[in-house]
């Protein structure tokens, strides 16, 4: 009889509206919580549920505020941001001016070492003017300066807690002001979420919010048709499309258009392609659409430029390079190739930047070009491209900021070769000159206008085959509402319920 | 275990006298992996022969089709032939094989040979090594052997060869030692015959026959090894048919057409299944008391 | 026999040394800067030499090696490259997964090996025994992971049974793991207690008993069963270690949150602290049992123990 009790008791909990569990799939375990450790997506998806941002980019991509309730530019590198009040971190701390230079404090200091430290190299100094009031100091003029203060990376964290924790912040402590507490972690197993009654920013739907790590795309979508997760992110191009088309009535598809360009990049100073002929060549003689069929089932959009048109600053008027073989070798034969030439396609173990490879390669094979694939080691892919040992390599890029300076100044500004971004080594120094405009001019005007003739120049230049811009198919039951993705990724959950 | 130990009879002799021959003649087991292994040799020297289209010409249009009479197994993500693939992909599987086999008996043969012969701290250092190499699962042991050398069918090779060097060094170092107190060998040295030439005309002959039991049964195990490695894509690179990259490459298609999964599958199977009736067979030829 | 167990036990101690010397190095010629690995694609050169300060790498080899050898003597595995956290911790989270898997695995192999093999001894060429002959080669020619995805493909996808990975809190979450996993176990024991079943039903004190009347169960599990058992314990040592190398491969395809799938991971983002733990950890776990089997030894053939002490 008492069981039964607890059993109705149990039943009564889970149909009600309060105590909503969702479970969450994704690709991979978080790494860290911390939101100043590894910069990975799937650690960043679920600290955007327990973190805030001085600045939050809606899932429109437009700059709202977030735990700054104003801010005001005093001059052009001088910024004021007034701190909300009220707000309570997780641990019952207030949030005060001295947490927010904290943060920033710590993620720019060289012994922490934080692999995002860039998204704030921006920064001159940094203080508390009174409790709620914080003035921040830019080196040179920085126009994308708010789209910044929105990363994940710069999720205000509260010292005391992260002092408290030591070593362990961000595996067994993690502390935000955000909608979610962070409860438990069983590493690759899940993690556990619940929410937080006094979110500032209003009422949270679910009771709990449960991460699960599913590493392959078709076990998640498996395990969303069978009930066993409530959402999933980023499913496999082949079952979304399945998925789509009504094969079962308990899954819906939400698709995103996402904020990363997938593209091939050409070394630059390395020949023959240094010869812009040959680069726009093997544009030319790469069926894009080709791909975007086989590869991604045409859940993917052909690139025109280099950054997906959701960012702002993209230039929407441009035209992807057409297929047309034919055109390809006249240009080969112009550049002294009508024999065609050996080179390389490089990529990492990537599925999907595999299959991208074996593609290109069969199609430069049709204008003479024989290049062969080499997956190479993740690590050594990155050291390698960035000292310039490569000829051609598969890489993604994503403007996580949604700003084209994030998108662009790192790829092909002339000071960022190597490491820093720009494996092509190409540039220009119109194009540079572009970019510098873009970072520093006041209005959004002069900054659109600069980010559309550098794109312009790009994509003649061609130092890169532009491949395509993704979406992300997240797959949810069909009795879950309230579901919105963020082009970015780290999807908030505080709206979601189910029926 | 029943292959190391030597009887106190020649096993050269045994061999050329014949009845070894004669077992292993009415051992149904070495005689149908003989046949099946034949025959997958056979097919995979004759691919290009063999093969109804280019295993690497890539026909988008026609990607993962079911078998059909153009394509007897149906096509893979890449509208490439299956059976062409795994004709040439039996090229890939069997070389690594061989050559990992190759490596693993011919270092770990010569360490153990001289292990066995010479004895001391020779042996005392040798062994202590192949201990801790034995310490640890060997397909773990390839997996950070591959990790450190990076991916690629080479390297796959070389890393599933070390780790089958110390299996050889034991087996080699217990024949030789129980060869060597055999009284034509004592004899031979005695008499002042030179190390080199006791070892190769008294010893490896005579040792001969756990060797070729061990070669066989470490054929099939180095080729599920490398299978498995190129399964976490640490094998051979795209776009070379190889069985056991093709079922990582295949994976996520697998509920759309089972077909890219099954196949590769199945020919690993079958040549692993061979080679292991055949060790079986010449196990009992070899040592009629097991079984 | 206790001077037999102790000095067998005390010999696991240079070898583990060794272990981590071969461990060490292998990973010191690991191409791949884990600061690299840790920034991405975009990594400003201070930002790497500075993650390369923090993390040690910038000391010599054989410095790091002293430094990491005197923190394992402490227990002190040091901490992952990626998550900051104590490679001791990932390990205790995820080790009781990998025992589980591998000890199911291992019951499962003996509670169906020993019976086949027994059955199949007693009688020899019959049509059972073919049977289990042909079923035992084809299960240790199946390679682990395609086992695993045909398992899944017709259990979880056509038939829609069991859940196909994860490890959830019912029963239903094991069974696709732990067969694949035991397969080739299965099929080992069932060989191994055939044959040695075989030879022992030959001998002459069995033959004895049978002739005096005994009825052929009694002989079979009284006397020859107990004489065959020798080998077999051999070999479920020696098949705990290719379970070990099976787990990897098993726990990757499975998502199971063992040390294997940790290994495989770990070595894919060059987490060198973890990943020399899990080697560590692997070995330590072959060496145990691989003394476990060695005392059995003892127990069940006591003229092994004499000659050590």
């Amino acid at each position: 009889m008492k069981r039964l009790l607890i059993l109705v008791a149990t039943l009564g909990l889970l149909g009600g509206a309060v105590a909503q569990t969702i479970t969450v799939a994704q690709g991979a375990d978080a790494v860290t919580l911390d939101p100043q450790g590894q910069n990975d997506q799937p650690s960043a998806r679920v600290r955007a549920q327990i973190y805030d941002t001085l600045v939050v980019q809606n899932e429109d991509l437009e700059l709202e505020p977030g735990l700054a309730e104003s801010w005001e530019q005093v001059d052009d590198t001088t910024w004021i941001f007034n701190i909300r009040q009220g707000v309570e971190f997780h641990n019952g701390e207030e949030l005060t001016a001295d947490d927010v230079v904290f943060t920033f404090e710590r993620l720019r200091d060289p012994e922490m070492a934080s692999p995002s430290a860039f998204i704030v190299d921006f920064i001159e100094s940094i203080e508390a003017v009174d409790e709620y009031t914080v003035e921040l100091n830019t080196q040179y003029p920085f126009a994308p300066l708010l789209a910044h203060l929105s990363h994940n990376a710069t999720s205000i964290l509260n010292e005391e807690a992260v002092a408290e924790a030591g070593d362990d912040y961000g595996t067994e402590v993690a502390i935000g002001t955000g909608a979610f507490k962070f409860v438990s972690w069983q590493t690759a197993n899940q993690i556990v979420l619940e929410r937080n009654d006094n979110w500032w920013g209003g009422e949270v739907l679910p009771e709990q919010v449960i991460f699960r790590p599913i590493a392959e795309g078709t076990v998640r979508a498996i395990e969303l048709e069978t009930g066993g997760v409530d959402i999933a992110y980023a499913l496999e191009p082949i079952d979304s499309q399945r998925l789509q088309g009504g094969s079962n009535p308990d899954v819906e598809i939400v698709s995103v258009e996402t904020l990363s360009t997938a593209y091939l990049g050409f070394n630059a100073q390395q020949e023959p392609l240094d010869d812009v002929r040959v680069r726009q060549a093997i544009n030319y003689a790469v069926d894009v659409e080709s791909i975007v069929e086989a590869v991604y089932m045409g859940q993917a959009v052909p690139a025109n430029s280099p950054i997906s048109e959701a960012v702002f600053g993209a230039n929407t008027d441009l035209e992807p390079y057409p297929y047309d073989p034919e055109r390809a070798r006249e240009l080969l034969a112009e550049a002294g190739l009508e024999d065609g030439f050996s080179t390389s396609i490089w990529t990492n173990d990537n599925p999907l930047r595999i299959q991208i490879a074996e593609i290109v390669q069969a199609q430069l094979a049709d204008v003479g070009i024989d290049a062969a694939v080499e997956v190479v080691e993740w690590g050594t892919y990155l050291a390698e491209t960035a000292a310039g040992n490569h000829d051609m390599f598969i890489l993604g890029w994503v403007t996580v900021t949604g700003d084209a300076d994030y998108g662009l100044y790192a790829l092909f500004h002339s000071s960022q070769y190597g490491d820093a971004g720009n494996r092509t080594f190409w540039s220009t120094p119109r194009v540079d000159e572009l970019l510098e405009i873009g970072r520093t001019a006041q209005t959004e005007e002069e900054r659109i206008e600069a980010y559309h003739e550098a794109q312009e120049i790009i994509r003649e230049e061609a130092p890169w085959l532009f491949l395509l811009v993704t979406t992300e198919d997240n797959g949810i039951r069909s009795n879950i509402e309230g579901f919105v993705p963020h082009p970015a990724g780290h999807h908030r959950l505080f709206n979601v319920s189910k029926n | 275990m029943a292959t190391t130990t030597i009887e106190k009879q020649s096993r050269f002799q045994a061999f050329w006298n014949g009845k070894t021959f004669v077992r292993l003649r009415r051992n149904p087991r070495f005689i149908w992996g003989t046949i099946v292994l034949g025959i997958i040799i056979l097919s995979a020297v004759f691919a290009p022969q063999l093969s109804p289209y280019d295993p690497v010409r890539q026909n988008l249009v026609e990607r993962l089709q079911g078998p059909s009479a153009e394509h007897l197994l149906g096509t893979d993500q890449f509208g490439r032939d299956l059976l062409s693939r795994i004709l040439y992909g039996g090229r890939v599987s069997l070389q690594v094989g061989f050559l990992s086999v190759a490596l693993a008996l011919a270092s770990g043969g010569l360490l153990g040979l001289l292990a066995g012969y010479f004895g001391g701290w020779l042996d005392s250092v040798i062994m202590a090594v192949s201990d801790v190499l034995l310490a640890l699962p060997a397909f773990l042991l390839a997996l950070a052997i591959v990790a450190a050398l990076g991916p690629g069918i080479t390297n796959v090779m070389i890393a599933v060869g070390i780790s089958n060097v110390p299996i050889f060094a034991r087996i080699v170092r217990s024949a030789v030692m129980s060869v060597r107190e055999m009284d034509f060998v004592s004899a031979a040295m005695a008499a002042g015959s030179r190390h080199g030439r006791v070892m190769f005309r008294h010893i490896i002959p005579n040792s001969i026959g756990p060797i070729i039991v061990q070669v066989t049964l470490s054929l099939a195990g180095a080729i599920l090894s490398a299978a498995g490695l190129s399964f976490l894509g640490m094998g051979a690179q795209p776009p070379t048919p190889e069985w056991g990259a093709m079922l990582n490459s295949a994976q996520q298609f697998y509920r759309v057409s089972h077909w890219v999964v099954t196949w590769p599958g199945i020919a690993i199977v079958v040549t692993v299944l061979a080679l292991n009736l055949l060790g079986d067979g010449l196990r009992d030829a070899f040592d009629p008391r097991s079984d | 026999m206790f001077k037999y167990i102790l000095r067998r036990t005390l010999m696991i101690i240079p070898v583990m040394f060794g272990v981590s010397i071969i461990v060490f190095s292998i990973m010191l010629l690991t191409p791949g800067d884990p600061a690299r690995l840790m920034l991405g694609e975009r990594a400003p050169e201070a930002q790497l030499e500075a993650i390369r300060e923090r993390l040690g790498l910038n000391e010599p080899p054989h410095i790091q090696y002293v430094n990491w050898v005197s923190g394992v003597a402490q227990l002190d595995f040091g901490r992952s490259i990626r998550s900051n956290r104590p490679v001791i911790n990932e390990i205790q989270q995820r080790l009781p997964a990998t025992i589980e898997l591998a000890v199911l695995a291992t019951l499962l192999a003996v509670a169906i090996g020993i019976p086949v093999g027994v059955l199949s001894a007693m009688r020899p060429n019959s049509a059972g025994d073919n049977v289990a002959t042909v079923t035992t080669f084809t299960m240790l020619a199946i390679p682990v992971f395609w086992q695993g995805l045909m398992m899944m493909i017709i259990f979880s996808v056509w038939l829609g049974w069991l859940p196909a990975t994860g490890r959830g809190q019912s029963w239903q979450y094991y069974i696709l793991p732990v067969v694949t996993l035991g397969t080739s176990a299965i099929a080992s024991i069932a060989r191994m207690t055939r044959s040695t079943m075989m030879e022992t039903i030959k001998l002459d004190y069995v033959r004895t008993a049978r002739s005096k009347g005994l009825s052929g169960m009694r002989v079979v599990y009284g006397h020859a069963l107990r004489n065959a058992l020798l080998p077999v314990v051999t070999i479920i040592g020696l098949q705990f270690g290719s379970l070990l190398s099976g787990a990897v491969i098993t726990e990757t395809i499975f998502s199971w949150p063992g040390i294997g799938s940790l290994a495989v991971d770990s070595m894919r983002a060059k987490d060198f602290p973890v990943v020399q733990g899990v080697v560590l950890v692997f070995a330590f776990a072959y060496a145990i049992v691989n003394l476990l089997v060695d005392i059995a030894y003892g127990f069940l053939d006591p003229r092994l123990a004499t000659r050590y002490s």
